[in-house]
């Protein structure tokens, strides 16, 4: 029972890093229809530089904000140079962005080396709070999870409430019609992709704290994000929100209950969903 | 006539490599043979039918796992061991080809994530698999007195087998299947209303990519001795798909004339330069924007004197 309980707790803590990356993933491609494989990439960056803010200044929330803004710089870059002139053709996107990403891989080989790296925190979040029934707990994962509620409730707000986010909604369903209506597309998604690129870099710091920074990390956790993308479908913000936290849970009872076939824990269900649902739960036909 | 010389010249030739160009030489055309297959099989999917699976590695690695599991651990002969392979790889295709009930992202999306199940269970099974050392100490193939005993005789033997599915995919891409499929790429919605009954053509097409991809498995893992989850990797799946694309896809020469850019690019440059996977990426980047119709596009585009944007 003890185990049920940390086991879940692990699982959402998953899932909050997660929704930090997959949220990122879906708008951009619910607006552009681009499909960014370097977003793994800008987690393991962003981790990176953070991590290298922190030993310079001692400060994890400096790290947080410097890893993420970097990233976004970086996003611009590929997003302007490299994704938008190919066009629309997804084979040859998916293609890019995985070369994009092995050369952010190397890079950080080069410079970070090939061990397993954590980034320090901050003193208040270290250490463990004891939780009913006598339950150790590390506090940095509860952090995160509040942390992740927080992102999902700022985003949620952001796409539903404002004016932005009503472009975006209308964007998501039917681009050229916002087009028409004389609202500037792609100057919106350079906001959408620089607020995505930010989440992602800002997960590689959160994540590089408790799980570890490695050559290798990029992939791991693209392939999870993509998973709650999938599942949640594409180019829904609640999707990645309900995803997040299946594919963290499964990841957890996954890792606890049948280790040696943890990624079929994963995959199984989401495969079975897409056999009646092919687009997630809550995706449109694209 | 001029392509049948050619073909002829070019037979003459791999024919006689081991005579005179040595082992390294036999040993890295081997490796391109092996890996050509493999890009072929992602292109009959990318090349013929439009879709982008990234899951060839899976067949590729269950069919290289089962072979040399049978063959060091139960002490099964090749005659058994290698059929039942691509048997294995083949009957992993037959499940996976579900995916076909998706288009576009989610295709390559869910052909990921499949491809990561397999690696995933060939390195977290430690008990079957071997884990992260996987299988090792692969004997060569032997058929009852028939041995292969060096690099030079296991030349032939992929050469021929190689060809013998070079020559099924041409029957196949030229069949009437083949060029269903080739109706289905342009427009499925034309093909539908004409009566063809799409989901079982490309369901077909998975399959048959998968036994593809499942024999140039059973070859690599006589060529390469042993076998690890790295073989069933996103990377290995990606690769093949590059080869194809950077060769020129929907061409039988394009994923040979890839797998031979990509494979000497990465036995010469492992030589001097550290990072062979940045320049990798960096490969995949320049063949996205400056030549997505690969080496064959550009040939082609030569030929007919179009000197302009012909993409």
């Amino acid at each position: 029972m003890r185990s049920v309980i940390l086991q879940a707790i692990n699982g959402i803590s998953l899932g909050a890093l997660l929704f930090l990356l997959s949220s990122g993933f879906t708008l951009t491609f619910g607006l552009m229809r681009v499909v960014n494989m370097a977003y793994g990439a800008y987690y393991l960056l962003g981790g990176y530089i953070g991590l290298t803010i922190a030993r310079a200044t001692g400060s994890f929330e400096l790290a947080i904000v410097g890893g993420g803004l970097a990233v976004v710089v970086l996003g611009y870059g590929v997003d302007r140079f490299l994704i938008r002139p190919i066009g629309s053709n997804h084979l040859a996107q998916v293609l890019l962005t995985v070369g994009v990403a092995f050369v952010i891989g190397e890079v950080c080989l080069a410079i970070w080396g090939g061990d397993n790296l954590k980034i320090p925190t901050s003193a208040y979040l270290r250490g463990s709070i004891v939780l009913p029934g006598e339950l150790y707990y590390p506090k940095y994962r509860f952090a995160l999870i509040l942390f992740g509620i927080f992102a999902a409730i700022s985003l949620w707000l952001l796409y539903h409430k404002t004016q932005i986010g009503a472009v975006v909604r209308a964007g998501v369903d039917d681009r050229e019609m916002v087009n028409a209506t004389g609202i500037n597309v792609d100057r919106l998604f350079v906001l959408v992709s620089a607020l995505a690129s930010f989440f992602a870099g800002v997960a590689g710091v959160v994540g590089g704290a408790f799980l570890t920074l490695n050559p290798g990390a990029e992939w791991d956790i693209l392939v999870l994000a993509l998973v709650v993308v999938i599942i949640g479908g594409l180019g829904s913000l609640e999707g990645a929100i309900l995803g997040s936290v299946i594919v963290g849970l499964l990841d957890a009872y996954g890792r606890w209950l049948l280790p040696e076939f943890s990624y079929f824990v994963l995959f199984g269900p989401m495969a079975v969903l897409l056999l009646f649902r092919v687009t997630g739960i809550f995706g449109k036909e694209h | 006539m001029m392509r049948l010389l050619l073909a002829i010249i070019a037979l003459a030739v791999v024919l006689a490599v081991p005579a005179f160009a040595g082992e390294f030489w036999t040993t890295l055309l081997t490796q391109i043979m092996i890996f050509a297959l493999l890009a072929l099989s992602a292109d009959l999917l990318l090349g013929s039918a439009g879709l982008f699976s990234l899951c060839q590695a899976s067949f590729f690695a269950v069919a290289a796992y089962t072979t040399a599991i049978l063959q060091v651990r139960h002490g099964v002969g090749t005659l058994i061991a290698a059929p039942a392979g691509v048997l294995a790889g083949t009957l992993l295709a037959l499940v996976f080809a579900f995916a076909v009930r998706t288009r576009g992202v989610y295709f390559i999306l869910i052909t990921l994530a499949f491809g990561y199940i397999v690696w995933g269970v060939a390195y977290r099974w430690a008990s079957f698999t071997g884990g992260d050392n996987g299988v090792t100490n692969v004997p060569l193939p032997a058929i009852g007195p028939l041995r292969v005993t060096g690099t030079t005789q296991y030349y032939y033997v992929v050469l021929v087998v190689v060809l013998l599915c070079v020559w099924a995919y041409r029957i196949l891409t030229a069949s009437p299947f083949g060029l269903s499929l080739r109706g289905i790429k342009s427009s499925e919605t034309r093909m539908r209303s004409l009566g063809y009954d799409i989901g079982r053509h490309l369901y077909m097409a998975f399959v048959l990519a998968g036994v593809f991809a499942s024999i140039a498995g059973v070859l690599y893992v006589y060529h390469n001795r042993f076998i690890n989850p790295v073989a069933g990797s996103f990377p290995v799946s990606v690769e093949a798909v590059l080869m194809a694309i950077i060769g020129g896809s929907g061409t039988i020469l394009g994923p040979f004339i890839g797998a031979g850019i990509v494979l000497i690019l990465r036995n010469w440059v492992s030589g001097f330069f550290h990072y062979y996977t940045g320049m990798l990426g960096i490969v995949f980047i320049v063949t996205v924007l400056w030549a997505p119709k690969g080496i064959m596009g550009l040939i082609a585009r030569w030929k007919s004197g179009d000197r302009g944007e012909g993409v």
